[in-house]
């Protein structure tokens, strides 16, 4: 069985779905990665996720726990992490506050000096405020303050956003660890290619459906679904 | 001697300005977490003042009892409303808190008036002889009331800042959905924001009880002021918010020794226009892009 299993998942804010009839099932320690143009939807199946949209129907099941009825702070203790697209650090926190304030991690310092050096750019900043970093570096921490907690499944809303190539490659090279920390990812990535390169399976998502899903060599090689929703990069 | 007023007005501005900064923390803290301007603040304070009259008159208990059942009696106040209805209105917009806590206001001033009436009451403390130098004075009493807010100041900024409660407090001010993302239960922080919010009030309505008289209007009138020195202050600014109110009520006193009492408030409001034309934000306020 599936570590986190979507089954017919509707999701949306007001009166109205923005996604509808979502199955998607990430396996332990795998990478999966969510493509789609802007508006597609992909935000939305992720905060579905999380339980942060106002609006849910379906079933979202991890780890054989149904999520809807658990309260989303509990669920990180259930072994989930996320990261949003937007406002993914605590800004008016510094560094180490922002993974001090983790909840339900076990021996904290010790986890925070493994982030630490994980990421040493962190550790020359830590008294700083999130808000005053560069864009990596807030990236960084965001990720950072995902595996304060030693999660099962991170979800990563586009990490990379805004960030340079260089950067994004960083990034990238953190996730592609991730399943030997013994974390599973569900990505979302606007550089669709490259984060389905580093996949083992992706979903591609339009207007607010999941139209194709397969594993990452296939998705690679269809050259007519790459050319209309992979885009170049 | 116009020197000498200047310095005793200073005087009386800053203890007033210190004790009313109290209740202006509450209402940024508020504000600031649970996100919307708490008009029951000053009837908070009215309460406060009040148990400690009654703690006094009825059960002839000594004062420093009397604060502490005040301040307990207004932090359970502040729950009770926090649990009956802030709490079923987080998700709502802040504009029904908002009226829903005009309407505690009136109804916490109402049960007031129909047990204790419309008359006023003082809270009597040992009278002590103001200390004189060369016409500055100093009582002695206000130097209590200015450290017991100071203390309560300094409290708070060490809780919010030092303590694993506080860090919580401030990254839900900061960003709910990442708080709750990140395994922090909201509705516990609620809980502990809304006690040390009510003690507060409780307490800043004794010390300005203790200052002037009490009666069933007496935060009632202030809830105004409050608001303003929040704003000059800058939202959700802890620091500002006692900033802004010494601010405020400094220039008041300085004020009054020109203009009557009832355009001192308005000297305020004027001082208030003027800072926000220049800093839209208030004075520590942080401008925050949208990413
Ligand atoms: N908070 C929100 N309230 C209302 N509508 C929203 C909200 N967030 C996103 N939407 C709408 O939902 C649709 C899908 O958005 P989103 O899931 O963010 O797409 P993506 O992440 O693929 O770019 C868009 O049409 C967007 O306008
Ligand atoms: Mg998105």
């Amino acid at each position: 069985m599936s570590l986190l299993m979507l089954e017919d998942v509707a999701a949306g804010y007001g009166d109205t779905d923005v996604v509808t009839g979502v199955n998607l099932q990430v396996g332990d320690r795998e990478i999966v990665a969510v493509a789609g143009t802007n508006g597609a939807g992909k935000s939305t199946v992720v905060k579905a996720v999380m339980g942060l949209t106002p609006r849910l129907s379906g079933s979202v099941v991890f780890d054989g726990h149904e999520l809807t009825r658990i309260p989303i702070e509990k669920r990180v203790s259930l072994g989930l992490s996320y990261v949003p697209q937007v406002q993914n650090t605590f800004a008016a926190l510094t560094v180490l506050e922002n993974l001090q304030v983790v909840e339900r991690v076990a021996n904290r310092s010790q986890r925070i000096k493994d982030m630490f050096d994980l990421f040493p750019a962190l550790a020359d900043r830590r008294r700083t405020a999130a808000g005053d970093l560069s864009g990596g570096e807030r990236q960084q921490l965001a990720f950072a303050r995902a595996l304060m907690s030693s999660p099962r499944l991170s979800v990563l809303d586009e990490p990379s956003a805004a960030l340079s190539p260089a950067l994004t490659a960083q990034v990238f090279e953190q996730v592609r660890r991730c399943p030997e920390a013994g974390a599973a990812v569900l990505i979302v990535e606007q550089r669709a290619r490259q984060a389905i390169e580093f996949s083992n399976r992706g979903y591609v998502m339009d207007s607010g459906r999941i139209v194709l899903t397969d594993t990452s060599a296939n998705l690679l090689s269809n050259d007519r679904m790459a050319q209309l929703y992979l885009g170049q990069h | 001697m116009i020197w000498v007023d200047l310095a005793n007005a200073t005087i009386n501005g800053i203890v007033i300005g210190l004790l009313l900064a109290l209740p202006a923390l509450a209402v940024t803290l508020v504000f600031g977490i649970a996100r919307f301007p708490n008009a029951a603040t000053g009837d908070f304070m009215t309460f406060g003042a009040y148990t400690v009259v009654a703690a006094k008159s009825l059960l002839a208990l000594p004062l420093a009892i009397g604060v502490a059942m005040a301040c307990a009696l207004t932090a359970l106040l502040s729950l009770f409303f926090y649990w009956w209805v802030f709490r079923a209105l987080v998700r709502r917009s802040p504009v029904a808190s908002l009226i829903v806590s005009i309407g505690i206001a009136l109804v916490v001033r109402s049960t007031i008036t129909f047990f204790a009436g419309q008359s006023q009451y003082t809270i009597e403390v040992p009278l002590v002889r103001a200390w004189n130098f060369d016409g500055v004075r100093i009582v002695p009493t206000d130097l209590y009331i200015a450290g017991v807010a100071v203390t309560a100041l300094v409290l708070t900024f060490c809780l919010l800042h030092l303590t694993p409660l506080g860090r919580r407090m401030r990254a839900v001010a900061d960003n709910m959905e990442l708080a709750r993302a990140s395994g922090i239960n909201v509705g516990r922080v609620m809980i502990t924001l809304f006690a040390i919010v009510g003690f507060y009030c409780g307490l800043g309505g004794v010390l300005i009880g203790i200052k002037a008289v009490v009666l069933p209007e007496l935060g009632w009138e202030l809830l105004l002021l409050l608001f303003a020195a929040v704003i000059l202050g800058g939202i959700g600014s802890p620091l500002g918010a006692i900033i802004g109110m010494l601010v405020f009520s400094v220039s008041q006193e300085i004020a009054s020794l020109w203009v009557g009492a009832s355009y001192k408030i308005v000297f305020a409001f004027f001082l208030l226009l003027g800072v926000l034309l220049l800093r839209p934000q208030g004075i520590l306020g942080k401008v925050r892009a949208v990413r």
